[in-house]
């Protein structure tokens, strides 16, 4: 499922879509969120039309999210359950801003890097997710927008036809991944596959059976990760990440099996 | 008289999804279809239409009227009530309201205030009421920007929602430099018809192409719809439509 890409660590989520499919924006990522159980009372969305020419309407979702801060344990937990790491950052809010063509109609680029980089910044917002068609951006520096958008963002996914899409994703210790499915789309449902040939290879019209087997590639080893292991592996907090983050003074400790270890006087062994 | 391409276009029953959408590609003129769907609401009874004249002005519209059969005249001040925006800078010149923008509002917000005005003061007593915008690229040339324009649109689709049985209808002429407004006015609506020239030419029988898309349904990542193509011929009196490939060159 798509929503195993792009429901991740990542804070700021780009969709870039190429197929005149801005209408159904807003269903789309409320879809993909709740796919991954992320519980509606987590979602939250700017007003839309007419209100996005106050100012006052983006204070006020900032200032709403500041205040009603998720404690925490049920969004915790479908985190948690999303991302299938114990050791993952507490949650907050899901904010699906209006596309960037209604943001540019009513708010100059400069007010929209400034509000995208506040919702970055906050730390009550857990991801933030923009789309941009080009097909509708009619700012006269629409091209250099979307390319500050693209740097702004920690993933991004530009759906190129009915049947390819392509997934940028940016790690927070720097690594960056450029990879490219090719997706199946019904009302209600968004499949993806990766794709291992080069970069313009067509979507292959892969019958069910093929589907689940994909071919080995001449290899001894298995290169090819399925969903749940791009999702696990996108889940995963590396020890210099970790060493990255303000945290208090841990002592981990992991017994081994033979380990008598008595809670009571844990320095036993010791013989002091 | 207009019955087939209303029917073709999905637009001949009493109660009109809430914003319709009209693309003229360069080359092809498309007024025809609103004097056709002018003529079928104010037909309907106790159905209120309000027509916004930016391209032609209104005695156009009674003119196209009674050749397609209906007199608007009749129905003016009733249950038709009209914005002539060029009746009034003609007659009034340089004075006349939208060149002088009182209130330091722009020519769209002017607009926006007196379709309101109008909705609110006819919309209680009608069943359903229609507001027919011919044609938008006119504020363009009026001195209006492309985001005023997209601004007027995103108002216009709120009022449609505002209100049960209301209808929008839009049209605008892309001129191959409005395709992003276009696309942008567009995705406000259910429906969205575009007129086109024939791509292999001009042909005697056939002025052009009508592309209806409908969305019937939209779903979480994908959204149900319908395509339909018919070729159209604007006769004196009359609007025929035909399925591709029926018109051929007869040997």
């Amino acid at each position: 499922m798509l929503s195993n890409l792009l429901v991740t660590q990542q804070k700021v989520v780009l969709i870039i879509d190429e197929l005149n499919r801005e209408r159904l924006a807003p269903k789309f990522i409320d879809g993909l969120l709740h796919e991954q159980g992320q519980e509606a009372d987590t979602i939250k969305a700017l007003p839309t039309g007419a209100n996005l020419k106050h100012v006052s309407s983006f204070n006020a979702l900032i200032t709403e999210c500041a205040t009603n801060s998720v404690s925490g344990t049920t969004t915790q937990a479908a985190d948690e359950q999303t991302v299938g790491c114990p050791g993952a950052k507490p949650a907050g809010y899901n904010i699906i801003l209006p596309t960037l063509a209604d943001l540019l109609c009513y708010q100059p680029p400069a007010f929209v890097f400034g509000f995208l980089n506040r919702l970055r910044r906050s730390e009550e917002v857990r991801r933030v997710f923009l789309w941009a068609s080009p097909k509708h951006l009619q700012h006269p520096d629409a091209t250099y927008i979307l390319a500050g958008c693209e740097y702004i963002a920690e993933l991004v996914l530009r759906l190129e036809t009915d049947t390819l899409l392509s997934l940028i994703s940016r790690k927070p210790g720097g690594g960056v991944t450029n990879k490219r499915y090719s997706c199946k789309v019904t009302k209600n449902e968004f499949q993806v596959t990766p794709l291992d040939g080069g970069p313009a290879a067509p979507a292959p019209q892969l019958s069910a059976e093929e589907e689940q087997t994909p071919e080995p590639v001449n290899s001894t080893f298995k290169i090819e990760l399925d969903e749940d292991e791009v999702v696990a592996r996108n889940a995963l907090t590396l020890p210099y990440e970790r060493a990255s983050e303000p945290s208090e003074g841990n002592i981990i400790y992991t017994p081994d099996a033979d380990d008598d270890f008595d809670e009571e006087d844990p320095d036993e062994d010791l013989c002091i | 008289m207009a019955t087939s391409v209303l029917l073709a276009c999905g637009l001949n029953e009493q109660k009109l999804p809430g914003f319709v959408h009209i693309s003229e590609e360069s080359n092809v003129d498309g007024s025809f279809l609103i004097s056709c769907i002018l003529g079928q609401r104010l037909r309907i009874s106790n159905a209120g239409t309000l027509l916004v004249c930016l391209q032609h002005h209104y005695q156009h519209y009674f003119n196209a009227g009674m050749r397609l059969g209906y007199n608007t005249n009749i129905f003016q001040g009733k249950t038709l009530g009209v914005i002539d925006v060029l009746s009034d800078m003609a007659g009034q010149g340089l004075a006349s309201k939208w060149l002088r923008h009182p209130d330091g509002q722009n020519l769209t917000e002017q607009l926006m205030e007196d379709i309101r005005s109008q909705v609110e003061t006819n919309y209680a007593s009608r069943n359903s009421y229609t507001v027919l915008i011919d044609n938008l690229s006119i504020l363009f040339n009026l001195g209006a920007t492309k985001l005023q324009v997209q601004q007027f649109c995103q108002d216009l689709a709120a009022l449609s929602k505002e209100r049960d049985n209301l209808t929008v209808i839009t049209k605008l002429s892309n001129s191959d430099i409005y395709q992003l407004t276009d696309n942008n006015v567009a995705k406000l609506g259910q429906v969205r018809i575009q007129v086109l020239r024939l791509k292999s030419g001009v042909f005697r029988e056939v002025d052009g192409k009508l592309l209806i898309e409908r969305v019937l349904e939209e779903g979480k990542f994908a959204c149900e719809e319908t395509r339909k193509e018919v070729l159209y011929k604007v006769n004196d009196r009359n609007v025929k439509v035909f399925t591709p490939g029926e018109i051929g060159v007869k040997v």
